[in-house]
């Protein structure tokens, strides 16, 4: 049982090594650029698998004698620094909460890798984009395996780099430089809540740290989601102090998964290329905001409140961005919008703070890396097929040109829609089912989480609706290509194709394979922080509700179909009636919430800016300005004496005699 | 008065007195060769004052002081007549006064380039001797007076 503390230390080494070894030698490298990374990749990933099965293995065996307060190991690397001589440790820690998040996160880095060695075979930066991406993979699976808040906010910080560094790889582009800035600003914006949640930790708990601090096996310092504390009656007093606690840490995770009204950056950050988007802006860094909610479960228990906020906010965000995604011309736009209303599914789950709810946001985590991943890897596809143009009015009916391509954008959409049996239906029918018996409860609360229950309902439909208009509209119909494509080969070579079919093959089984079994729900309720949850009587809405909800997701399909397969009048008078009554504009112009963030935020900020600006120019350099050119003035006063007539310096030597005589005198 | 102190009186009067003129050919003449004389003269007058003093202290230091004072002085005439040499070469000239723009670029001038002005001597109609081998112009006789 020694083997896990290699392990955890192995997944973030082992991509930092690579990432280190890809920036000193890349250039020599030559074709091969992507070794080093995909090998330490190919070892993380490995590592995680291994240590999910030694967890495993060591609850069956610890199962029998200890209580059930689930599974943790921490691992204290060193000591950082020490505050009131109270240290802040170097602690990772293994837990199925954490294993899962490291297995995500090292296997999709690892496909996206593979991938991006044919998607940018070309591309001159590449070293650059190799050790960028180790970076990635080192920061995140460092911030799901720290056991500390204040490395969690450092490596929170790390993946924010790290994200704007890849969202800005094409830094010549303006747009793309433009993007990363906004990116990087906006998750900063979040972020601060996120420091002064820290802050108000350390006041409350005074300490960082997640685990307990053993001496001997005796408690010598409560963590904050210590066994200790967990297995109190009580463990978190001071219930207002909670809840503003877990509103900074919502505020932290709205801006780094993207959530209303936080959300601007991501469809912007499309301008990066697609394995940056499918790696960081659709299956890890994103979901970070939701992981640190997960984590964070038993405060959000606590406070209540907080995690209907949670929900609601990701309520609105699941309906906006589905809403928007219906009208979108870019491509990948589509996929980001939905990729910020999945990440709403998952804060409607995980902000029911109840074990299953976070158990079903976590699943939802997880599937949703796969066809997530596997829909903006096959988009990388088609973009290289129509030399990177993105609107889908320019191109269409590429299901001859792009077969296998086809194949797997139309697995991962089914994915996404949720249809029976793919990945999607698995982890999206628990969300809806914890939200409507946390609806049927009762209550004023209950009210609002029939809402969200009743929106996250309605949205199944309009997910399957967009992503099947974006298929339809991509594959089917006439074929069209831009003048662009020229130059482009028929399919991608097989370094692009083979982690597309290893992602959709994973969306076809995880599902079935993880949740029907109970298996998933059973290891990750052993992490410590869920199993303190209350428990709740299972409850199973029966067959209607997964019947009803299959039904509504292939009435979408359909409707896309029967609209867009083939040129349809009836879309035109539908779409026609909708620009009518304003909707058509409102949905595409995003709710407008950019111009919005301009009105309110940068309108100000910049005339701000104007003034201090004036300020600094007229009066701050004005006046170091004149202070200098008065010493300028009083030398020149001087300098008339320099007239150059050498008969005025013999004078002004006997003049000066005469005056130092008359002194000494 | 005390003998000794009358003969230091005296020897600081003359030290002076060539003092005194020095500085005033040094301020008033525009010969770089007289300025210089004026320099060695004001020196000489330093000496005889040193030389006043040696005696009134019955002490060779002065006179010592002297001779020290004489090599510097013949160091400074090699490189004083050297700089003239090179400044007479350079403009043609020992006039001093040609040497008035010496200041930076953006002062003004303060004084007068004398090589800017009309150099020609101004017209004074000074009596003449007549040309050799002719014989001068007489008015005609009948003016003649009578009587010399």
């Amino acid at each position: 049982m020694s083997e896990w503390i290699s392990l955890v230390i192995l997944i973030p080494a082992l991509p930092l090594v690579g990432s280190i070894v890809t920036a000193l030698v890349g250039r020599r490298l030559g074709e091969r650029v992507g070794l080093p990374v995909i090998v330490a990749l190919v070892g993380s990933s490995c590592a995680s698998i291994a240590l999910v099965v030694e967890m495993v293995r060591a609850m069956a065996t610890e199962s029998a004698g200890e209580s059930s307060l689930g599974f943790e190991r921490i691992l204290t690397v060193g000591s950082w620094i020490a505050v009131d001589a109270r240290p802040i440790g170097v602690a990772l820690r293994a837990d199925p909460l954490t294993a899962v998040m490291l297995t995500v996160v090292s296997l999709v880095s690892l496909l996206v890798a593979i991938y991006s060695t044919g998607y940018l075979r070309d591309d001159p930066g590449r070293p650059r984009y190799f050790a960028f991406i180790g970076l990635f993979a080192f920061s995140m699976t460092m911030l799901v395996s720290v056991s500390n808040f204040l490395l969690l906010y450092l490596f929170w910080e790390w993946v924010g780099l790290c994200s704007y560094l890849l969202i800005g790889y094409w830094y010549q582009k303006p747009s793309a430089a433009a993007a990363a800035k906004k990116a990087f600003l906006t998750t900063r914006l979040g972020d601060l809540g996120l420091l002064i949640g820290l802050f108000l930790i350390w006041m409350q708990f005074g300490t960082f740290d997640f685990h307990d601090t053993l001496v001997e096996g005796k408690v010598v310092a409560q963590g904050i989601f210590g066994l200790s504390r967990l297995s109190a009656a009580a463990p978190y007093a001071g219930t207002w102090m909670v809840t503003t606690i877990c509103l900074l840490m919502t505020w932290a995770a709205m801006g780094k998964s993207a959530q209303f009204p936080l959300h601007v950056w991501l469809p912007d950050a499309m301008e990066g290329p697609s394995p940056v988007s499918a790696l960081i802006h659709a299956a890890t860094m994103v979901t970070a905001g939701v992981y640190l909610i997960a984590r964070s479960a038993p405060l959000f228990a606590a406070s209540g409140s907080a995690g209907l906020v949670v929900a609601v906010i990701g309520a609105i965000s699941a309906t906006g961005a589905a809403l928007v995604a219906l009208t979108q011309t870019d491509m990948k736009r589509v996929l980001a919008y939905s990729t910020i209303s999945q990440l709403g599914y998952m804060f409607m789950a995980v902000g029911l703070a109840s074990s299953t709810g976070v158990a079903s946001g976590m699943f939802h985590l997880v599937t949703h890396a796969f066809f997530k991943a596997l829909l903006f890897l096959a988009a990388g596809n088609v973009l290289v097929a129509t030399g990177h143009v993105l609107d889908l009015r320019r191109f269409g009916g590429l299901r001859h040109r792009l077969p296998a391509t086809c194949v797997m954008f139309g697995i991962g959409a089914l994915g996404l829609a949720g249809l029976f049996p793919l990945a999607g239906f698995w982890s999206k029918e628990p969300i809806l089912m914890a939200l409507s018996a946390r609806a049927s409860q009762g209550g004023p609360e209950g009210a609002v989480w029939l809402v969200c229950y009743l929106l996250a309902f309605l949205m199944t439909f309009v997910t399957a609706f967009y992503i099947a208009r974006v298929y339809f509209v991509t594959f089917f119909g006439p074929y069209r290509m831009p003048d662009e494509s020229k130059a482009t080969k028929p399919e991608s070579c097989r370094a692009m194709t083979v982690p597309l079919g290893v992602l959709a093959s994973a969306t076809v089984l995880i599902g079935v394979a993880l949740k029907p079994t109970g298996w998933f729900d059973r290891f990750l309720a052993q992490t410590p922080t869920l199993a303190c949850l209350a428990p709740e009587e299972p409850f199973h809405a029966g067959l209607m509700v997964e019947l009803v909800g299959t039904a509504v997701v292939l009435a979408g399909i359909l409707l896309a179909a029967f609209l867009y397969l083939r040129p349809n009048r009836l879309l035109d008078v539908l779409s026609q009636m909708m620009r009518r009554l304003g909707l058509y504009q409102l949905s595409q112009g995003k709710f407008f919430v950019d111009e919005l963030f301009y009105a309110l935020v940068v309108g100000p900020l910049l005339r701000v800016a104007a003034w201090s600006g004036w300020f600094d120019d007229r009066v701050v350099d004005r006046s170091a300005d004149e202070v200098g050119r008065a010493a300028g003035r009083l030398g020149g006063l001087l300098r008339l004496t320099q007239n150059g007539v050498v008969s005025f310096y013999a004078l002004a030597m006997m003049v000066g005699l005469v005056a130092l005589l008359m002194v000494i005198w | 008065m005390n003998p000794s102190v009358e003969l230091l009186f005296h020897y600081q009067l003359v030290g002076a007195l060539l003092f005194g003129i020095g500085v005033v050919g040094f301020l008033s003449r525009r010969n770089q060769i007289v300025l210089f004389l004026s320099v060695e003269m004001m020196l000489q007058g330093a000496a005889v004052s040193l030389v006043g003093w040696g005696r009134y202290h019955q002490d060779w230091g002065g006179q010592v002081l002297i001779l020290v004072s004489i090599t510097i002085a013949a160091c400074e005439a090699a490189v004083g007549l050297a700089l003239i040499l090179m400044l007479e070469h350079r403009r043609g000239s020992l006039d001093l006064a040609l040497w008035c723009r010496l200041h930076e670029d953006d002062l003004p001038d303060a004084a007068p380039d004398p090589s800017e002005e009309d150099l020609a001597p101004p017209e004074i109609d000074w009596p003449r001797l007549p040309t050799a081998g002719l014989l001068p112009e007489t008015p005609p006789e009948d003016e003649y007076r009578d009587h010399v």
